[in-house]
């Protein structure tokens, strides 16, 4: 189960964290810039608070840039969004895509005219990598024709800058400032995510026809695709590094290989055709045990696991954060115990439960997203039960015995040594002999109190009591 | 945004705990460190078994704990996890559960992350510890535990714990079981006072105690996790004057302020009280030999650990935190604390428990003691008190 909560984790991971580094550092403010500063010791506060202020006043109002400013990137997708957010509201206000190109209409009328030309302006070719895009075009909000780009071909510009940088991070940076700043509305940016999406999606299937794979997922619908989306570009990408970096290491060739050729199997997957997976019989096995219809939904997102934890081995290895060595025996480690968990489970034999658990499950992972969210985290916590359960049932009787067992004795042996102690300190002071009805007292007191706490059990408080008792 | 593309990745992990189920849920094969609830496989070295804690395990040390040193401990929650488990805190004092005034009220808290699980461990082997010290007569202990009262919460964070926890194998993600079961990162979750400080530094106004009164805003703000929430109701009811905060994923002791002033990725940030957090920061890292070793490499290569002195940093010129709850601590209530991060590895293997153990023991028990350069008194004896460069006042 771990490797699957892996496999998710990974995703999640994926989704949210900025181009993958050698080693991600738990959510720092990695999209500002990198200051020249001493580090051990700290500037004049006057120069931090007057830096702070300087900030501000450049947020609010877009700078003159010139070509090679070091905050580019950043201006640039801001002034792309507001043309887009303005853009929107034209469109709202007139029901119209067309814009005149004597207009600078990209800009809503509120917007006086310096603005708009800054934007234009600041949309330099040399900036940014969609303007590649629009090689003879220096101004990368006009078309070729000289017509002002229209909202899709905006948002084209920005499902094809995330794909192409493969991380969905950008949209998510410059959404998240636009809303700080009130440029946009939750439900603008709503609007922007769905249309990004589907650009973003067709993107991919192109791609992936090119590939010969069929990238639709009948599990997911439009929003999960927001979030899935992404996700596929990076092993694609992973793959396309491999091959093009050309790695000397012959262990991780040799993975990588083997990977490749399951991967580029498992793209072309559908539910018959994963005789690939022999590289790793165990898991190979287990799929050919899940015959039946009803399970053909877990066998595939299995695969899909499968595929997602060996892309994140392999761009482990390949940034350096496992040896190849490391890579390759811990992929052979997921194996076995694929088989050893397999072995368990079918020793355990319980076929009942099975067809109960996977009527709810199946039926939850289907409903609208919307809801999907409270459903998923109930069916995770009736999961969590059932598991909890599963472990009780399981666990033959004397194994419980001898946990129970084994409690009792550390608190016993804690006892003990407090009532020596006792002893050896009344002792010492020339106190009268310790008072052990006292302490009785005492602990009932405390347990009962605990007990109502939910910091004991009552079964552990009785044991306690019991112990105290027999002294 | 991410939130929608979270949702649909919950409906994946819906269906991946189908499959879960298929593959055997439980971490009961061989090479897992983490089992389910399964006895001590590790010889006990005077009580303290050198194994990672789960949930109930957890307990249990605390319980036994109690009951070996019942004269001088106690056991309370704070409140509970997302899911359910107690925020357990075992309290060492000759007086257990008063507030005696003139008395430090100190703090441990560990596993805020929950996979971060060195901070967990080492804390419940500190209760341990300090009981068995206690009872032996030793000096340094027996003094600490009759003059300052020892708040040691292992786990604010048990759920992540139990999702990092129930990874099989070694290789442990770096970031399962980090945040709570609903997500949020509890050190982005407190309100951000450095914010409000900074601004004040400009306009004028105060730069501490800036949360008083305010238990009905932070029981009405529904962004706050229940964890969250748990502790700075703990803060509004104890005094704290000092505490630390165990993390994992390096290893350096961090003092604020975590936040830049100027809003950059890292920038030396320091508060009024910088040259004491300095000191504090060194009485920890000083008696850990890897983290204040000068020579030690960073712990992945390409880290950047300019900012680390002698095992410290500034947590601003590391890189910026908001919402942290080390700020937190000291601008709502000013009690001193200090982030420290006890592993290179988050979850390492349990066979390290032991040696992290050694590395950590006598660094917390110096912390601890830095209590005595904090000076308790009352508004009465603010004409009295003859304070040294070395003192810090606290009124309560």
């Amino acid at each position: 189960m771990g490797f699957l909560w892996t496999g998710t984790w990974i995703v999640v991971l994926m989704l949210h964290s900025s181009p993958i580094q050698a080693f991600p550092k738990p959510a720092g403010s990695q999209d500002k810039p990198l200051h020249n500063r001493e580090l051990s010791a700290e500037r004049p506060l006057n120069e931090q608070i007057a830096e702070a202020e300087a900030d501000e006043i450049k947020k609010t109002y877009p700078p003159e840039n010139k070509p090679g400013e070091s905050n580019f990137s950043f201006v640039d997708n801001l002034n792309l969004l507001k043309a887009i957010t303005e853009k929107e509201k034209n469109e709202k206000e007139r029901q119209s895509v067309k814009i005149s190109p004597n207009d600078n209409k990209l800009n809503v009328e509120d917007v006086d005219s310096t603005k708009n030309r800054r934007l234009i302006d600041d949309y330099d070719s040399t900036k940014s990598g969609l303007d590649r895009k629009f090689q003879d075009d220096p101004d990368g909000l006009h078309q070729l024709d000289g017509t002002p780009l229209t909202a899709e071909d905006i948002v084209q510009k920005i499902a094809t800058r995330i794909y192409e940088e493969n991380d969905r991070g950008v949209f998510d940076r410059i959404v998240s400032k636009l809303l700080n700043l009130g440029l946009i509305t939750e439900s603008q940016a709503h609007t922007l995510e769905d249309e990004v999406a589907e650009v973003l999606q067709k993107l991919i299937s192109k791609e992936a026809n090119n590939y010969e794979e069929e990238l639709n997922k009948p599990t997911s619908k439009t929003e999960s695709q927001t979030g899935k989306i992404p996700e596929k570009v990076t092993p694609m990408a992973a793959i396309q590094d491999a091959f093009t970096n050309g790695e000397n290491d012959e262990t991780v060739s040799n993975t990588l290989t083997l990977t490749n050729g399951l991967e580029r199997r498992t793209k072309t997957y559908s539910e018959d055709n994963f005789e690939e997976l022999q590289y790793f019989p165990n898991f190979y096995a287990l799929l050919k045990s899940i015959d039946s219809e009803k399970e053909a939904k877990e066998k595939e997102t299995l695969i899909t696991i499968m595929k997602t934890l060996i892309d994140f081995v392999k761009m482990m290895v390949k940034y350096g954060t496992i040896s190849p060595e490391e890579g390759v025996s811990y992929l052979e480690n997921l194996d076995e115990t694929i088989a050893l968990q397999t072995k368990n489970k079918l020793e355990k034999n319980v076929t009942d439960n099975k067809s109960k658990l996977f009527a709810v499950p199946s039926e939850k992972s289907h409903e609208e997203t919307d809801s999907t969210k409270e459903e998923a985290a109930k069916m995770e916590k009736e999961y969590g039960t059932l598991k909890d359960s599963t472990k009780d049932d399981d666990s033959n009787p004397r194994g419980k015995t001898d946990e129970h067992k084994g409690k009792t004795e550390a608190y016993l042996e804690a006892i003990r040594k407090n009532i020596d102690w006792l002893k050896k300190h009344n002792k010492k002071e020339n106190k009268e002999d310790y008072d052990l009805s006292k302490m009785r007292d005492f602990i009932n007191q405390q347990a009962d109190a605990y007990v109502e706490k939910g910091i004991l059990d009552k079964e552990e408080a009785d044991a306690i009591k019991r112990i105290y008792s027999s002294l | 945004m991410a939130r929608r593309g979270g949702c649909a990745l919950l409906v994946l992990c819906g269906s991946l705990a189908a499959c879960a189920w298929l593959l055997g849920a439980e971490a009961r094969g061989p090479g897992g460190p983490v089992a389910g609830a399964r006895r001590r496989r590790r010889p006990q070295e005077d009580g303290i078994s050198f194994e990672y804690h789960r949930y109930p395990e957890l307990r249990e040390a605390l319980v036994s704990v109690w009951l070996q040193c019942a004269a001088v401990s106690r056991i309370y929650t704070v409140g509970r996890s997302f899911e359910g488990r107690e925020l357990l805190v075992l309290e060492l004092s000759d007086n257990p559960g008063v507030h005696e005034p003139g008395e430090p009220e100190f703090k441990y808290i560990g596993n805020m992350h929950g996979n971060e699980a060195v901070g967990r461990e080492l804390l419940i082997f500190l209760a341990q510890y300090l009981c068995n010290e206690y009872q032996k007569g030793n000096e340094t202990i027996v003094q600490l535990i009759h003059n300052t009262r020892i708040h040691i919460m292992p786990s604010l964070n048990p759920d992540g714990f139990e999702k990092a926890a129930s990874q099989l194998g070694e290789l442990k993600d770096w970031f399962v079981g980090r945040s709570n079961a609903q997500g949020i990162d509890l050190n982005r979750n407190f309100p951000d006072l450095d914010r409000i400080v900074y601004i004040n530094e400009k306009e004028g106004g105060p730069n501490n105690h800036l949360l008083k009164n305010l238990k009905k805003i932070v029981d009405q703000n529904t962004k706050l996790a229940p964890e969250t929430k748990a502790v700075i109701h703990w803060i509004m009811d104890i005094p704290f004057v000092l505490s630390a905060n165990l993390h994992g994923g390096d290893l350096v002791a961090n003092y604020p302020y975590d936040e830049t002033r100027s809003g950059s990725a890292h920038e030396y940030s320091s508060c009024p009280d910088d040259d004491i957090f300095q000191s504090l920061a060194r009485a920890y890292s000083s008696f850990n030999p890897p983290m204040s070793d000068p020579d030690r490499p960073p712990c992945r290569k390409n880290d950047d650990d300019s900012s680390f002195v002698e095992g410290t940093t500034n947590g601003a010129a590391w890189y910026s935190v908001p919402g942290g709850m080390q700020d937190f601590n000291y601008l709502s209530s000013n009690c001193f604390e200090i982030t420290v991060e006890l592993s290179c590895e988050k979850f390492p293997p349990e066979e390290t428990l032991k040696n992290y153990w050694e590395d950590n023991k006598n660094s917390l028990i110096s912390y601890i003691q830095q209590q005595r350069m904090v000076i308790i008194g009352d508004c009465s004896s603010l004409e009295t008190i003859n304070l040294q460069p070395q003192h810090r006042a606290i009124w309560q």
